[in-house]
């Protein structure tokens, strides 16, 4: 298994040398681990978290593809659907067995057709646009949904932050 | 280091509280009874206690896994031989834990009855189980790190373990329960704990289940994906993103992925990794097709199921290598095939008549016998020399060949159920489709050769009966050539079975030499309908027709079946003449 893993993992980081799409850049911590990602997203623009570069950790299993992998952010993030120690909650990050929030429909859950750079861009659109409904983070779903002036400044303040400002 | 300042700070200072107590007793029970008695000693005795769990859980971790930071540096192999040994040693010792408290535990319940340690004896089972998978599980996981391809049924084994291992905890439970209600009440406290041991139990029944059944479908129903088909999608397995050069499936909804990528992801999930479908829920689309047509009154894939059919029937009948050709071939008459088949069948009485009776065979139809033939079904030219001489032998050459068909009139056709449909319906059916239509003329060419090697038949049956009487015919056969004496020498040993074969039917023919008589006067214009008409007035045929025609026979043969007949022979009229028009 983690023959194929490796491989596939390999294929990937190809493909995202080669081709990388827009505001991501990711691969592995070093070459010697290659079930250890570091990525790099840039903050959608047009929202609160324009212009900031998060860093996040994934972690992948040694079935991959058959199990997601898991994600973290290692920036300060302040956002619905990250928990507040960085662990990433989207619905394609969960393997179609477990359902942490209970809601999400199958058809939007993990499967190996899902790729490193799906999972990154579904994370950028979900600093786009959050997902209050499930929240991972209560405060900030709070915030989001009842003081977005305030949510606002708290990411303003995390995207300085995330830069080094 | 400040553990072991705590360390020490507590060992001091029990050995102090100790001193002390016996200091001041001087005697062993007294200095226990003091030690007791006294609250700060005991805390501290306490708090000595507690250091030494610690101690003893330090010492256990450096015994098992003490080298495995520094191993992890190493290279795998290295990590195996340092690491395989303490840990095995850890389970050893906590399986030998486990069995050695479950013996207590089980004898002391023996000898005193039923106490606290009944249920700690199952407590310490479940832990065996657990340790139990824990090792087996290990035992896969190293197999699979030390191959270097990926191990494919590694997943089934763990499925399998599971499901192992939760049936023995699920029967383990229920003897507790059982037991406890028995000797005590109802035990609560196990209640969850057993809830979720079936609740594991019940999740790996079925995924052991919906895996398999996934897995066997994937084998049994779904193709494999073609070449053409690799190509024309971009050829890489989306799972592992690898070329698919062989082993690949293509599941009902066209998504093609390896095999072992497939059943590595339905030992988990029973979809397509692709559009999710439920590859259980989803009818296997390969069985569609076939199903489907049905419904169509004459599907077109009714009628090669005759052809090819016919070539199956003749050789059991068929002089070998002679004529069983013919008929499966036949049926495309105004095929090339057909041409070169029928010029086979012919040469071999042209060959033969020569030698025997070649001016009768040359007087007959004009030119060679070849090129009539090869428009129309070699029968043709038999009847005009049947015509000056009946009774001559060397047409039936051909007869040994075609004399077979009738043997195979019990074609199984499905015949559909019509019988409650109305003539208008019947004739909307007809024309729905045009390769109904094609399949259609194609069937009615095929019972044309059929019919018309029946006729035959018949005059070599007379023919037959002619030579038997007359030795001159088979001698000259004879000198003919060599397929000759087969045919002849062969000959009877067919007609009985015909007979046996038809029974009844045929053989009213044998006895009525006149119908073969009949032949020369319509000889000239047998493409015509005449022939036809003729064929009509043969009772013998046309049971072999009804039977063979099943597909084509859209009405219950017992009330129409005069109008059926006319409406065939009709269409078998019509057809000839198409032909007639590009023999020449």
């Amino acid at each position: 298994m983690a023959g194929s893993a490796l491989k596939r993992l390999m294929a990937e980081y190809k493909q995202l040398t080669l081709n990388p799409p827009e505001g991501i850049v990711a691969g592995p911590v070093n070459e010697e681990n290659f079930f250890e990602w570091e990525a790099l997203i840039l903050g959608p623009e047009g929202t609160c978290f324009e212009g900031g570069v998060f860093q996040a950790r994934m972690t992948f299993p040694s079935d991959y593809p058959l199990s997601p992998p898991k994600m973290k952010f290692t920036s300060e993030m302040f956002h619905p659907n990250i928990y507040p120690d960085g662990r990433v909650c989207i619905s394609i990050l969960h393997a179609p067995g477990d359902d942490p929030m209970g809601y999400e429909s199958s058809s939007e859950r993990w499967s190996p057709v899902q790729s490193v750079e799906k999972i990154l861009l579904s994370v950028v659109s979900m600093l786009a646009e959050p997902n209050d409904e499930s929240g991972a983070n209560v405060d900030a779903s709070k915030m989001w949904r009842e003081d977005r002036e305030q949510f606002n400044q708290i990411a303003h303040r995390l995207v300085r932050k995330s830069i080094g400002l | 280091m400040r553990a072991v300042v705590l360390t020490l700070g507590s060992l001091c200072l029990t050995a102090a509280v100790i001193g002390n107590a016996y200091y001041q007793k001087q005697q062993f029970y007294p200095s226990v009874v003091y030690l007791t008695k006294s609250n700060p000693s005991m805390a501290v005795l306490y708090i000595q206690a507690f250091v030494i769990v610690i101690l003893m859980g330090k010492l256990v971790r450096k015994l098992f896994f003490g080298q495995l930071r520094a191993a992890e540096m190493e290279v795998v192999t290295y990590v195996l031989m340092d690491f395989i040994f303490p840990f095995l040693a850890l389970l050893l010792v906590l399986g030998c834990l486990d069995a050695m408290f479950i013996s207590h535990a089980y004898h002391s319940t023996l000898i005193r009855g039923a106490t606290v340690q009944l249920v700690f004896g199952f407590e310490y089972a479940i832990l065996l189980t657990m340790v139990i998978t824990t090792f087996v599980k290990y035992i896969l996981h190293t197999i699979d790190l030390q191959s270097e391809n990926p191990w494919d049924n590694k997943a089934v084994y763990l499925l399998y373990t599971e499901l192992t291992m939760g049936f023995v905890k699920v029967l383990l439970y229920m003897a507790f329960m059982i037991i406890m209600i028995k000797v005590h009440t109802f035990p609560l406290f196990a209640i969850r704990p057993m809830y979720l041991t079936v609740r594991a139990f019940k999740k790996a029944v079925n995924d052991v289940i919906m895996s398999r059944r996934a897995i066997r479908n994937m084998n049994t129903l779904y193709p494999d994906a073609t070449p053409e088909e690799l190509a024309q999608a971009d050829n890489v397995c989306i799972i592992c993103r690898e070329e698919m050069v062989t082993a690949s499936k293509k599941l009902p909804c066209n998504h093609i992925f390896h095999t072992s990528c497939l059943r590595s992801w339905f030992q988990r999930q029973q979809t397509c990794p692709t559009c999710r479908m439920d590859v259980l829920r989803a009818p296997p689309p390969q069985q569609n097709p076939t199903p489907q047509p049905p419904p169509a009154p004459q599907p077109p894939q009714q009628i090669p199921p005759v052809f090819p059919g016919f070539p199956m029937w003749p050789p059991p009948h068929v002089h070998p290598g002679q004529v069983p050709q013919v008929p499966p071939q036949t049926p495309p008459a105004a095929g090339t095939s057909q041409a070169a088949a029928s010029t086979t069948a012919a040469t071999q009485p042209a060959a033969a008549a020569p030698g025997s009776t070649a001016p009768a065979m040359t007087t007959g139809p004009p030119g060679s016998p070849l090129p009539t033939v090869a428009g129309l079904p070699p029968f043709p030219p038999p009847p005009p020399h049947g015509a000056p001489m009946p009774g001559l032998p060397p047409p039936f050459m051909m007869p040994p060949g075609f004399f077979v068909p009738p043997p195979f009139v019990p074609p199984p056709m499905p015949s559909p159920n019509y019988s409650g449909m109305t003539e208008e319906e019947l004739r909307a059916m007809e024309g729905q489709e045009r390769q109904h239509l094609v399949a259609r003329v194609e069937c009615l060419r095929s019972i044309q050769t059929l019919l018309d090697a029946a006729m035959v038949q018949m005059q070599q049956y007379t023919s037959l009966m002619a030579t038997l009487g007359s030795p001159v015919a088979a001698t000259t056969a004879g000198q003919g050539s060599t397929p000759v004496p087969t045919a002849t020498t062969t000959q009877p040993a067919d007609t009985t079975e015909v007979t046996n074969v038809l029974s009844s039917k045929m053989s009213p023919r044998e006895e009525t030499p006149s119908s073969p008589e009949q032949k020369p006067t319509t000889g000239e214009s047998q493409e015509e309908s005449g022939d036809l008409s003729e064929l009509e007035g043969a009772v013998g045929f046309t049971p072999p027709t009804e039977t063979l025609i099943p597909e084509d026979t859209e009405v219950p043969p017992e009330t129409d079946a005069n109008e059926i007949r006319r409406r065939r022979i009709e269409r078998l009229s019509s057809q000839p003449g198409e032909e007639d028009g590009t023999e020449p």
